[in-house]
């Protein structure tokens, strides 16, 4: 009843947060399956130094994360499995993500935005969605990214840096 | 032109501003119940055994077989080759039976 609730409550962010990540509603659910299946495994080891969220967003992101490098390793098999005929998933590029809570005169731009974010780095990937998408504070994004304040400010920095760069380079 | 530019990455930049929190599909609590009681987590699969790196594997092996295989016949051939090279040079300075029971003859004499 209480891990119900705990679901309930919980499922949304955690949801958003993947989907952000993975940008593939589908996967998305898998990865929200799969973090609270590991709080279920593991609820025993949270001793309630951070907060439940915190928590939740830090495995929610780990999850997310893997699922990209695993998705990222099958492309590299991608060429074998063509060649034997063994493909089972499409080999073509993801088309572009649409996230269902844009408006729609922002979806064009979000699409964009969002094909950008796919091509940072690990760690500006997840401060940047956890403050865009989930509206976290700086402060938040340390706790969940374990890392300090400082530090989230530089990794955003560099985000944005990085998705002009790469945003210019698209409309060119 | 740059402003026009500059304002359209700052359009593009800020798309994510203000969006609402995506929800999760319908029955989302029933779908995780039954995964966990049906215990579907999914298995990590060794990369030794994905098919790209078995069939890989067995076109090694199968190369390696036809190469031995292809070898094997070329040094046949070669020995085969090699027969005739002798027999038509012991021809052609008459080495053959008849001449060396001479010589063989003429070494006795001796």
């Amino acid at each position: 009843m209480a891990f119900k609730y705990l679901v309930d409550n919980y499922q949304d962010r955690v949801f958003n947060t993947a989907i952000g990540i993975v940008q593939n509603a589908e996967d998305a659910q898998d990865v929200a399956q799969e973090v609270f299946i590991q709080v279920y495994r593991s609820i025993h080891n949270f001793k309630g130094e951070a907060k439940l969220s915190t928590w939740l967003y830090r495995i929610a992101t780990t999850r997310a994360l893997d699922l990209l490098r695993s998705r990222k390793s099958k492309k590299r098999f991608g060429f074998m499995q063509r060649l034997f005929g063994e493909a089972n998933e499409p080999l073509h590029e993801l088309p572009d993500f649409n996230h269902p809570g844009i408006a729609l005169d922002r979806k064009e731009n979000a699409a964009k935005l969002f094909k950008a974010i796919s091509q940072l780095p690990d760690n500006q990937k997840t401060a940047f969605t956890l403050h865009k998408l989930e509206d976290l504070s700086y402060q938040e994004i340390s706790e969940v990214m374990q890392t300090s304040v400082p530090a989230v400010e530089s990794l955003m920095h560099r985000a944005k840096q990085n998705l002009r760069k790469i945003l210019e380079k698209e409309t060119d | 032109m740059n402003t026009d530019k500059n304002k359209k990455l700052e359009e593009i930049l800020s798309s994510l501003d203000g969006s609402r929190r995506a929800a999760v599909p319908g029955f989302f609590y029933t779908r995780l119940k039954a995964r966990m009681e049906k215990g579907l987590e999914p298995v990590k699969q060794s990369w030794v055994l994905r098919p790209a790196f078995a069939f890989s594997a067995l076109v090694v092996v199968l190369l390696v077989n036809a190469a031995v295989i292809l070898k094997g016949d070329a040094a046949k051939e070669n020995t085969v080759a090699d027969t005739e090279n002798f027999q038509s040079l012991a021809a052609e300075y008459r080495l053959n039976d008849n001449n060396n029971a001479i010589l063989f003859d003429i070494n006795q004499d001796k």
